[in-house]
């Protein structure tokens, strides 16, 4: 982007903001990031557009097609399930579960990951060893084990399965903040704010986290992905949400036993799957992009 | 060597002792009785459970009961499940096999399929093979594996009719238990149809090791062509450019070699992935693993199973985390001491 040079006086932009400028480049990032904001709306705007309630049976037209097979009927537009329940609605429902409950799972643990994660980058000595080995090892535990121990402790059900997720997605951002943090100190211009007397809090507050949000975001779009694999893995095996719930992982478990005969109950939830995943993973990829052009100027 | 050697050890000591304090404390935090969840005995009666008491050393403090906890693993004892009665150790012994059989294949293939794809995106590098690779890549590390399982089935078991769809092998064929690795079992056995079996049971492994291996490939593709870049950016690649090799030279005999061993660095950490994976596979699949066992187990609310598959499976993923650090040292000079070069 050309910028006409009318006056004097220089204008950085912030570090986020030349992580947008970079960001933006590439229209297959863009594209992921509409899907993106898209999922987000529906996610928000879910009780408002469905055309019908989740739960709600139509027993005069069970198992109907989607519209554009020959039986179908276009006032289902996806067809319905087993329960004559409309497909779309559930779908649509079903983002602000799967979606939407992601990240918030994702935010809440990359507060607490963050909060951990600085506070160990201060310490140093035998308990940050101990700190480095323990995160190594729970790292080393496959996540969905971990998770599963963790509903097993805490009992099946989407609550309980979304404090696993939590736990088990923060050694990751405990991590990485860590060595991010540790990495900001060593420069110099954390020198020049310590010469003038800022203490530690206040650095990490003012003169750090500015300068480390984006790999966190960047983390947390990967947490993300994992997030919502892991949540609809759980309600797929049945040990997160409940069957009736519009959780994209539990519709296609309860589409298992029809697939053959209605196999547009299987084919649609894991798309919606798919589809979410590849968005995040998309944005995700172009944030690294971003960063590391940035880092190569 | 000798100061790698036992650094991987200490690792792995301090390792089992984390995980043995996690699953001594699951016992506690598991609902129910401690010293029943720790042991699984939940039939027996209260003279019985007052010599398990004595035996776990239940009226001393803490440490000592954990010490004894540790003292029955040794053993080999890790109490009996709480639905089929038998001992873990028997139970995951039957197991386990079937589980390394999947994920060993599983990592093979990924490897050999995701590392040539991988420097293939890397030499063509912004054109189109490596657009489409990329593509490809980040697809398959988004599907959701459950549902390529059962895509998989839909079509090459159900309307193709190509493959089986479960178990490990056709029920037909009695195969002795020896090694409990399904396929050097077949090779063993004096059975007259010993090379039906063999086939058949190749038949059965081809589809979930597919599934499985489809990510973790996708993610050594992506590893394998960033490696390369990176590679193929250094001086020596120059020097050997300079020097008039041709293209082909360079890469099979400098920047391949080079390559292949920045990727195995991180195969390790991949392979708790991967069992993750395998573990929802085997569910659909009907896989008789470990995973599938620990997931039955949860639905029963079998605590006992579940303490010691967290252990076993663990531990298989961290032996296997060594091994490969080991291979990786025994390639790169660079790793195993450093006054063989700078890095």
């Amino acid at each position: 982007m050309a910028r006409d040079k009318i006056y004097q006086e220089e204008e950085f932009p912030t570090p986020l903001m030349q992580l947008w400028h970079n960001f933006k480049q590439p229209p297959v990032v863009l594209i992921g990031f509409g899907c993106f904001l898209f999922l987000i709306v529906l996610a928000v705007l879910a009780n408002v557009i469905t055309p019908y309630s989740s739960v709600e049976n139509h027993l005069d037209h069970l198992l109907l097609p989607p519209a554009w097979s020959d039986d179908g009927d276009v006032s289902f537009l996806l067809g319905t399930d087993n329960l004559g329940r409309d497909m779309l609605s559930r779908l649509i429902q079903g983002t602000s579960l799967t979606f939407g409950l992601s990240i918030i799972v994702v935010i809440a643990s990359l507060a607490i990951g963050v909060v951990i994660g600085s506070l160990s980058a201060l310490t140093t000595g035998i308990k940050s060893s101990f700190l480095n080995h323990f995160l190594d090892v729970i790292l080393s535990i496959p996540s969905l084990l971990l998770a599963i121990i963790i509903v097993a402790i805490l009992g099946p059900g989407l609550e309980n399965t979304l404090w696993a997720i939590i736990m088990v997605l923060i050694p990751q951002f405990v991590h990485i903040t860590r060595n991010a943090v540790r990495e900001e100190f060593a420069k110099d211009y954390v020198l020049a704010s310590r010469l003038d007397g800022a203490s530690s809090i206040r650095i990490l507050r003012y003169s750090i986290f500015p300068n480390i949000i984006e790999k966190l975001i960047s983390q947390a779009t990967l947490a993300q992905s994992a997030a919502i694999l892991d949540i609809a893995a759980l309600g797929f095996l049945g040990l997160g949400a409940p069957i009736p719930m519009p959780e994209w992982g539990a519709m296609l478990a309860n589409g298992v036993d029809l697939f053959y005969i209605a196999p547009w109950t299987v084919y649609l939830p894991g798309l919606a799957i798919l589809f979410s995943v590849v968005a995040t993973n998309l944005v995700g990829e172009g944030m690294r992009h971003a960063l590391k052009v940035r880092k190569e100027n | 060597m000798l100061i790698f050697t036992l650094r991987r050890f200490n690792l792995f000591i301090f390792t089992m002792l984390l995980l043995t304090i996690l699953s001594f404390s699951l016992s506690f935090l598991f609902p129910g009785e401690q010293l029943i969840n720790l042991t699984g005995q939940i039939d027996a009666s209260p003279e019985q459970l007052a010599i398990l008491a004595d035996e776990y050393q239940q009226q001393s403090g803490l440490l000592s009961q954990y010490f004894s906890y540790l003292n029955h693993l040794f053993h080999g004892e890790m109490g009996y499940s709480m639905t089929s009665n038998l001992p873990i150790a028997t139970e995951v012994l039957n197991r386990l096999p079937a589980t390394i059989e999947l994920t060993c294949v599983a990592l093979l293939v990924a490897m050999f399929f995701g590392l040539p794809v991988g420097f293939c995106a890397a030499i063509y590098h912004r054109k189109l093979p490596d657009n489409l690779i990329l593509t490809i890549a980040m697809v398959g590390y988004s599907i959701p594996v459950f549902w390529l399982g059962l895509l998989a089935i839909l079509v090459f078991s159900i309307q193709l009719g190509w493959l089986p769809s479960a178990g490990q092998i056709s029920l037909l064929f009695e195969i002795e238990h020896v090694t409990g690795l399904q396929l050097i079992d077949i090779l063993l056995s004096d059975s007259p149809y010993k090379w039906q079996a063999f086939q058949d049971a190749t038949r059965h492994l081809i589809l979930p090791v597919i599934v499985v291996a489809l990510a973790p490939a996708t993610i050594f593709m992506r590893l394998a062509r960033s490696a390369m870049l990176e590679v193929l950016d250094t001086h020596y690649i120059k020097a050997a450019n300079a020097k008039g090799l041709t293209f082909s030279q360079i890469i099979y005999r400098h920047a391949m070699r080079n390559a292949v061993i920045k990727v195995i660095r991180d195969v390790g950490l991949q392979f708790a992935n991967l069992v993750t994976i395998a573990m929802v596979t085997e569910v659909i699949f009907s896989w008789p693993g470990i995973g599938r066992w620990l997931i039955e187990s949860i639905y029963q609310r079998d605590y006992t199973a579940i303490q010691g598959g967290l252990i076993v499976l663990s531990t298989f993923i961290f032996i296997v985390h060594i091994i490969i650090d080991f291979v990786y040292a025994a390639l790169n000079p660079l790793a195993r001491e450093p006054r063989n070069g700078k890095r």
